[in-house]
C-alpha cells in the first residue's frame, strides 16, 4: 500500500479509508487511525500534513455524527421534574441540530453556586434550557446551569401556556399576569436556539 | 418466462443490453439529496435507483437494547411496491428482513462502532426500481450515505456482484441474467484495506469459475469505488470552493 508522491502535499480532499503516510514518517493526529503501520483518513476532509512537527490530521469537511461530550453546551426541552432532578431532553448540541434526541440529568445541587431547596423553582416542563454537560457516567448525561449564561431561555406559564417575560428577579406571564420562578440565562428571552 | 428462449449472450459476445462480459452498467451516484437526514445518497445503476438515507448517531430506545461499549447498527432495506414489474406488497417480505441483515453485516466492519457507545444509527435503504444486484448497489449507496452523515468509517465500502450466463463469468447481472443465468456472486469490498465484508453465492460454480468470479467483482468494485469518490468530493470539494 504505497502512498503515491504526487499526492503528498496539505489540503488534498481525503475520503475515509484514503492512505496518508506510514507511522515511520508521521504521528497521526485528529481525523486519522492506524491500521498495520499506515495511517488513513476516517473521515471526508482535507489532509494536513505538518512536515516541522512530523503529524498528520484530517481538517474535517462534514460536521456530523454529534454525541454530548464533557464540556459541551446543549439545548433541551425540559420533559419532567422532581423535587431534586429534571430530566432534558437534548436537541441541540452546540450550534448542531440532532435528527434525535439524548436525554439528560440536571440535579439541584448543579444548578446554582447557592443552595437551592427545590427543582421546581428552576424549572417547569415544556421549558426550553441551555446546559452544560458534567458527566456522561452511569448511562446518562448529567448536566449543570452553574453559570449566568446556562439556565432557562423560553418558560412558558404554567397556567395559561403563554411565553413569560422578564419582570424584575421572576417571569410574569403577560397573559394571565402569574408570577413564576425560574434560573434564566442572561439572555432569557432574546437568545436565538 | 419469454427470456428464456432469448441468447443471454449472443454471438459476438455481448450480453442483453450491449455490455461486454466484464463490462459494468451506466452507474449515477449524488451524495447529500435528501435534507431531513444526516446523510444520504442516490445511485442508478443500470435500471436501478435506490435512494439510502442515514439518521443519527442517536439515543436508541428501547435503553435496553443499547450496548454498553459500541453503538447498534440498525438497517432497513426495503423495496417500493412500484419497485418491480407485479405489484410488491409494502409489507417487509423475509428476502427484504434477510437482506436488511447482509447490508448491516457488510457495512458493520467500516464503522467505528467503538466510538458512538449507548448509540443507534439507523440505515435506511428504498429501492424506487429494481433491477438486479439490489443489494450490492444497496451497499455502496449506504456507506457514502454514512461518510455523508459524518460518521467515522475505516474505510467506504463498495460492492458489485459477478456470475455465470450461459458459461461465461459475467460482471454486474441484471435481472435477467440473475433469473435466468446459473449463478450470482455478490461481494461488497473495501478498496484501501483490501478487506471482503461480504461474499456470498447463489447457484453452483466450479471452484476455478468461483475464483474468476470474484476476482472480476472485486475489479468491478474497484470501478465503482473511483466513482464513489468522485461523487463524495463533488459535494464537499466544490462546496468548499464556493465558501472561499
Amino acid at each position: 500500500m504505497s502512498v503515491q508522491s504526487s499526492k503528498r502535499n496539505s489540503g488534498q480532499p481525503v475520503l475515509p479509508g484514503e492512505p496518508l503516510g506510514v507511522i515511520e514518517e508521521f504521528v497521526p493526529d485528529a481525523g486519522t487511525y492506524v491500521k498495520d503501520g499506515v495511517i488513513h483518513s476516517k473521515i471526508v476532509g482535507r489532509s494536513l500534513l505538518d512536515l516541522l512537527n512530523k503529524r498528520v490530521s484530517v481538517f474535517p469537511l462534514v460536521h456530523g455524527a454529534r454525541v454530548p461530550k464533557v464540556g459541551s453546551i446543549v439545548i433541551g426541552q425540559v420533559s419532567n421534574v422532581q423535587t431534586q432532578i429534571a430530566t432534558v431532553r437534548i436537541f441541540k448540541i452546540g450550534k448542531k441540530l440532532l435528527s434525535g434526541f439524548f436525554t439528560g440529568l440536571l440535579h439541584v445541587s448543579d444548578v446554582h453556586l447557592r443552595f437551592v431547596e427545590s427543582m421546581f423553582d428552576i424549572c417547569k416542563p415544556g421549558d426550553i434550557i441551555r446546559a452544560k454537560v458534567i458527566s456522561e457516567k452511569n448511562r446518562a448525561y448529567h448536566l449543570t446551569t452553574k453559570d449566568k449564561s446556562l439556565g432557562v431561555v423560553y418558560a412558558f406559564c404554567s397556567q395559561c401556556g403563554e411565553v413569560l417575560e422578564l419582570k424584575g428577579r421572576g417571569l410574569r406571564c403577560p397573559r394571565c399576569g402569574k408570577i413564576e420562578k425560574r434560573k434564566t440565562a442572561i439572555d432569557y428571552g432574546i437568545g436565538i436556539i | 418466462m419469454s427470456q428464456k428462449t432469448e441468447k443471454l449472450i449472443d454471438k459476438k459476445g455481448l450480453r442483453l443490453d450491449g455490455r461486454k462480459p466484464d463490462e459494468l452498467r451506466p452507474i449515477k451516484i449524488e451524495v447529500g439529496v435528501l435534507s431531513n437526514a444526516d446523510g444520504s445518497a442516490y445511485i442508478e445503476q443500470g435500471k436501478n435507483k435506490i435512494l439510502a438515507a442515514v439518521y443519527g448517531p442517536k439515543e436508541l430506545h428501547p435503553k435496553h437494547m443499547a450496548l454498553p461499549d459500541r453503538m447498534v447498527l440498525r438497517c432497513r432495506y426495503h423495496m417500493a411496491p412500484f419497485s418491480v414489474q407485479e405489484r410488491k406488497s409494502p409489507a417487509p417480505s423475509r428476502r427484504e428482513i434477510e437482506l436488511s441483515k447482509v447490508i448491516r453485516e457488510a457495512i458493520e466492519p467500516a464503522i467505528f462502532v467503538e466510538y458512538y457507545p449507548r448509540t443507534a444509527i439507523d440505515v435506511f435503504v428504498e429501492v424506487l426500481q429494481a433491477d438486479g444486484s439490489t443489494r450490492c448497489t444497496s451497499i455502496t449507496a449506504a456507506s457514502l450515505a454514512l461518510a455523508d452523515a459524518g460518521v467515522p468509517m475505516r474505510d467506504l465500502v463498495v460492492a458489485c456482484s459477478a456470475g455465470k450466463v450461459e458459461d461465461t463469468i459475467v460482471l454486474d447481472l441484471m435481472d435477467a441474467e440473475d433469473k435466468v443465468g446459473s449463478a450470482d456472486v455478490p461481494v461488497a469490498y473495501m478498496p484501501n484495506l483490501g478487506v471482503i465484508t461480504l461474499l456470498q453465492m447463489d447457484g453452483i460454480l466450479t471452484p476455478e469459475e468461483f475464483e474468476k468470479a470474484v476476482n472480476l467483482a472485486i475489479e468491478g468494485c474497484k470501478k465503482i469505488y473511483a466513482l464513489q469518490k468522485e461523487a463524495l468530493k463533488a459535494k464537499y470539494v466544490s462546496v468548499k470552493e464556493v465558501e472561499e
